[in-house]
């Protein structure tokens, strides 16, 4: 909400410096966003008055001039003709700088002395709204009453700043002068004036001239209208003029002016229509028709629907209702009788429709935020009272309401609550005195609270909103610190799959894998490249309103978005990527969705520049740190190189997968080095997470080592050969130490070494007992997989 | 001469040549072996007349015993000089002083952890919520009805007219509070959507929600527990500012305002030269939703803060931009793995 400081000061008696307003209004919930001083671009301009002229010696289209700037006679040198001499004129001194960008010295133009320049009103930055500058050509002629040595800001009203407030959605009545000004004057300790609102009403009554309908209560909460005959259409005086243009609005005429001015200073968005268009005496206010069609004022065709509000007579449209009028019943010159009209449309139905038609104004903008049917009324006195004073007509008897009128709303509760909820005590009577500037009545008795709301605190409903106004005034640096000392003590922590994600992230971290954080979803184009055949859309959840397509779907696996962040670490020359994320899958029972879908917690590890082994080995290194019994088998995920990829199983069930990424998805993504993936269900492995560790007592004899090398088929997988000595009893551990395959072993074959350790918790192995044990795995090894000593 | 001299003599002489211990041991053998010099000169006592005998015999044992000690002598000497020689060979370049990395975790976790550990030490449950949430739980429940104003300030990714994508972890407030009855003490941190995207705003972001509902808490309470927050999470010096503010599901609302943590409340660029930075908004718990949630509001009163994680980060790590954040450049995460 834009706000000139001088319109501000129509309300409230304002003598703080800037800084001090601004401070004492964000003290009390005004955020100033913004600061601007009107005339920051013209600086080092003053009223001169021209006491000689004469041609130029040397040039015949300029003139040598002699001006008083106020006590000193200095020579400008023009070449504009208007001035004559006696005239009051801006000159722009040594220095000055001027709205257009200019940058004024003195110097000599021609041979002859000139101090610096005369300005027209397009340098000031000013236009026929601020000023009366005639024809807007050359120097801009002042009053007679500048005074001479003033600074030029002064006269023209560039001398005045303009605070741009953000106010909180819940303060819709703040969107206006006089609500700023309410707050100002609370904050400042002041009385905030009263508008005037006075008329006088003549003879022709209102409903003799129109008769309102509300076809649609729904969201037309009030319809107020009064009128004007007699009207005269003219320009509107400049004090009115400039307050709009400081708030961004061109006078046009007197009627427009009006509601503009009392939309900004009231709150009110407020219509005037021509009665002459008006048929039938009628004002509906209806829905439209499927497919009603309607011209508003910036003259543009808009289709409408049943959804959309209008202001009808009894044949056509003449408004849409809160954000247009219609371009058939506008203020023209020769208009005679005009009816104005001050409602309140639902809000949201202003803003779908306005959405919708892709049509806004400042009048559907306030509506958004809220208006009350308090300032309807309000709004359209203001407005005929300055229709009055500027002569615009006379104001019809009686005035048409429709619409219930908000009653002051009733607060009481007990003074305790006040210490209860903020932990202080206000003395009090600063309660009732800060209350009362707010314009809330307030009477405490026994311990008892009795506040009477004014009807535009919309906001305020209950003891709590009472409150925070008190405190709000009351000043939150009286707020001191404490440490609940009077609550109950409660056991924190996390939950336990929340430390087993952190015990996850300690061990990724420790070898050396980086986490990554990525959004949640990615588009088509993005999952396709990370799978061999084009995804289907209709499988993922689908945000209705995204971004845009790449940021659309709901994530069904992390590693698109991982091999994504891999492609651009390449891509700047970063190697050894170790990266991991921990995030989620959004698995949905049934699409459309109709309840909350599963949000799955997954890991994602990735690796380049590795080895198969090195990676494996952090795979089992991550999900054995929380689960036993891991178990890998062939994995037949699109995403792996078909012969380099292996599902993980815990305790029978498959908990994730891991291998290299497939050639064809890292040509897809430009991934040139080596690439290892891997991605955990998070939920079934924790659902297979050890429980507390036993102690399990251990040999005191030595074990013993024994080497085997096998020769066996391609296929025989090593870790089978293994399990069959695992299986025994004395064996301790088995790992594969060897593996090579050359042309005297054959094609198609391998060798495999091993070493087994055993050991006994009884007594020291002799060479026979460990014979007899590995003779049995020795002999399954070569039945099962035809895997024979070498 | 005597001929235990003279051996002596001639033993002397080949010890000083001795330069290593396998020369030293070769040695020991030669006259102290089975068939040694020192042996042989023994066996020569059966030629002599018998009462010479025992001094002749002791004279060897005494000879024995000498060299025994020459030789341990110089077994010393030698052990260390090749001790010495070995530690002369044995050297490395010590001066590489590059340092193998760790892997990092991500800033936005590093905030959470801080801010759980700090919060789980006032006896506050961290937990999570979904991130694909009903309207109900994210804006009707925190007192957020339909055509509210405050629906605007807040730009939603909707899935379905009643699915979305949570804006703010406050839609956990209700969650909890319909399953469990005060004391509370809960704070969800997560991922939060709204579909804004520029350079300061990401379409996803983390917050963490803090929720306390218990009798006898205060707003001074608040401002307590968010100034041991700051005192932890920055330094034991940051003050706590509460400025006016709105949000539908607390009343009295508060923007938290920390002195700088760059210039220390001087006024700097990162403050705009307030010597404030803006890190949260906060309040005590609004009625309408202890009610709803079937708490009494007439006996409970609660607070809650929700804070950007990302913002907290920014602003103790001196990270400039929050795209970088989602960007996952492995050099950006790795300079916070130590």
């Amino acid at each position: 909400m834009k706000v000139p400081l001088s319109w501000l000061k129509e309300f409230v008696q304002i003598d703080e410096d800037i800084e001090t307003l601004c401070k004492k209004m964000v003290d009390i919930g005004l955020e100033i966003e913004e600061v601007c001083y009107l005339g920051d671009n013209v600086t080092n301009v003053k009223v001169c008055q021209i006491t000689d002229i004469k041609q130029h010696p040397n040039a015949d289209r300029l003139l040598c001039c002699k001006v008083d700037v106020g006590g000193e006679i200095i020579p400008i040198v023009t070449n504009d003709h208007n001035v004559k001499v006696g005239n009051k004129v801006p000159v722009a001194l040594h220095n000055a700088h001027l709205a257009n960008g200019l940058h004024i010295t003195k110097g000599k133009m021609r041979g002859e002395e000139s101090y610096g320049m005369f300005c027209g009103a397009e340098e000031l930055g000013i236009t026929d709204d601020w000023y009366p500058v005639g024809n807007n050509e050359g120097v801009l002629i002042l009053s007679d009453s500048a005074v001479v040595g003033d600074d030029i800001r002064k006269e023209v009203g560039l001398d005045d700043y303009v605070l741009d407030v953000a106010v909180t959605a819940n303060r819709q009545d703040c969107n206006s002068v006089l609500g700023l000004a309410r707050e100002v004057a609370v904050a400042l300790g002041k009385r905030c004036k009263q508008p005037d609102i006075d008329f006088a009403e003549n003879s022709v009554a209102t409903s003799d001239l129109v008769d309102v309908e509300i076809a649609a209560p729904d969201i037309c909460k009030g319809y107020y209208m009064q009128g004007l005959t007699d009207v005269v259409v003219e320009r509107s005086p400049r004090w009115l003029t400039s307050r709009l243009a400081k708030v961004g609005l061109h006078g046009i005429n007197s009627l427009v002016d009006i509601t503009n001015y009392v939309l900004f200073e009231i709150g009110q968005p407020m219509h005037a229509f021509d009665y002459a268009d008006i048929t039938d005496k009628k004002i509906i206010v209806r829905r439209a028709f499927d497919g009603e069609k309607i011209t508003p004022l910036d003259g543009k065709e808009y289709t409408l629907n049943n959804d959309d509000l209008v202001i009808a007579d009894n044949n056509r449209a003449v408004g849409l209702a809160g954000i247009m009028g219609g371009a058939n019943s506008g203020i023209k010159t020769q208009t005679k009788c005009v009816l104005f009209e001050s409602a309140t449309f639902a809000r949201r139905n202003i803003r779908l429709t306005g959405h919708r038609l892709g049509l806004r104004s400042d009048s559907s903008a306030r509506f958004e935020k809220g208006i009350e049917t308090y300032t309807n009324n309000l709004g359209l006195s203001r407005a005929l009272h300055l229709a009055q004073q500027l002569g615009c007509g006379k104001v019809t008897a009686g005035r048409i309401c429709n619409g219930k009128v908000e009653q002051s709303k009733q607060i009481e509760f007990s003074q305790k609550r006040i210490t209860d909820l903020l932990g202080i005590t206000i003395p009090e009577n600063r309660i009732v005195s800060i209350l009362q500037s707010l314009n809330i009545d307030t009477v405490i008795n026994e311990g008892i609270v009795k506040c009477t709301v004014p009807p535009y605190r919309d906001d305020i409903s209950r003891d709590c909103d009472i409150i925070e106004e008190l405190i709000r005034v009351y000043g939150y640096d009286n707020i001191k610190g404490t440490l609940m000392e009077k609550s109950r003590i409660t056991c924190g922590g996390k939950t336990e799959n929340d430390k087993r994600c952190d015990k996850l992230k300690t061990i990724l971290t420790g070898l050396r894998y980086n986490e990554c954080v990525f959004y949640p979803f990615g588009g088509k184009s993005l999952f396709d490249k990370a799978s061999l055949t084009p995804v289907d859309e209709s499988k993922y959840i689908r945000i209705k309103n995204p971004i845009g397509e790449e940021l659309s779907l709901m994530n069904l696996s992390l590693l698109p978005n991982m091999l994504q962040c891999v492609a651009l670490n390449t891509a700047r020359g970063n190697k050894n990527l170790r990266l991991f994320e921990m995030g989620k899958a959004y698995i949905a029972d049934s699409l459309p969705l109709r309840d909350l879908p599963y949000e799955q917690p997954r890991l994602s590890v990735c690796a380049t520049d590795v080895s198969f082994d090195e990676f494996r080995n952090c795979v089992l290194q991550t999900v054995h740190s929380v689960a036993d019994g891991i178990k890998l088998a062939r994995s037949s995920q699109q995403i792996l190189h078909p012969g380099i990829a292996a599902d993980i199983f815990a305790d029978g069930v498959c908990v994730g997968y891991f291998g290299k990424l497939h050639p064809q998805i890292a040509v897809n993504f430009d991934i040139e080095s080596e690439c290892y993936i891997a991605e955990i269900y998070l939920d079934l492995l924790f659902g297979k997470a050890r429980g507390e560790i036993k102690y399990k007592p251990f040999s005191k004899y030595p074990s013993v080592a024994r080497d085997f090398a096998f020769l066996c088929d391609e296929q025989v997988a090593a870790q089978d050969i293994l399990d069959e000595f695992l299986q025994l009893p004395l064996v301790e551990s088995a790992a594969l130490f060897d593996e090579y395959r050359s042309e005297q072993l054959g094609v198609g074959k391998k060798s495999l070494a091993i070493s087994v350790v055993f050991c006994d918790s009884t007594k020291t192995l002799q060479d026979g007992d460990i014979e007899k044990q590995s003779g049995k795995a020795l002999k399954s090894v070569a039945e099962k997989y035809g895997a024979v000593l070498r | 001469m005597d001929q235990t001299v003279e051996l002596l003599m001639v033993f002397k002489q080949e010890l000083e040549q001795c330069g290593s211990l396998q020369q030293l041991q070769d040695l020991r053998v030669k006259y102290l072996g089975k068939v040694g010099e020192v042996t042989n000169l023994l066996k020569g006592i059966k030629d002599l007349p018998a009462d010479v005998r025992p001094v002749f015999g002791a004279k060897i044992n005494s000879l024995r015993s000498e060299l025994e000690t020459l030789l341990a002598d110089k077994s010393s000497t030698l052990k260390a000089k090749e001790m010495q020689l070995r530690l002369q060979n044995e050297q490395t370049d010590i001066s590489l002083n590059s340092v193998a990395d760790w892997g990092a975790l991500h800033p936005i976790t590093l905030i959470e952890n801080k801010i759980c550990e700090i919060m789980v030490s006032m006896g506050f449950e961290v937990l999570s919520g979904p991130e694909i949430e009903t309207d109900y739980y994210n804006f009707k429940a925190l007192n957020i009805p339909e055509d509210h104003p405050a629906r605007d300030m807040q730009d939603t990714f909707y899935i379905t007219d009643n699915i979305l994508l949570r804006t703010q972890t406050s839609a956990m407030q209700a969650r909890l509070m319909e399953k469990k009855k005060p004391p509370i003490k809960m704070i969800c941190p997560g991922k939060v959507f709204r579909s804004d995207n520029d350079a300061s705003h990401s379409p996803v972001f983390h917050q963490i929600e803090g929720l306390v509902v218990d009798k006898h808490i205060t707003l001074c309470d608040l401002k307590g527990t968010l100034e041991y927050i700051a005192s932890q999470l920055f330094d034991s010096k940051t003050k706590v500012r509460f400025r006016p503010s709105f949000f539908p599901f607390t009343e009295p609302s508060v923007e938290v305002d920390l002195t700088c943590s760059n210039c220390g409340g001087k006024g700097c660029s990162l403050c705009k030269g307030t010597g404030w930075i803006e890190v949260l908004g906060a309040g005590m718990v609004n009625p309408f939703v202890l009610d709803n949630c079937g708490i009494d509001s007439a006996k409970y009163n609660g607070f809650a803060f929700g804070m950007g994680v990302e913002r907290l980060a920014m602003i103790k790590y001196g990270i400039p931009d929050i795209r970088l954040f989602y960007e996952n450049d492995q050099r950006f995460i790795k300079q916070f793995g130590k």
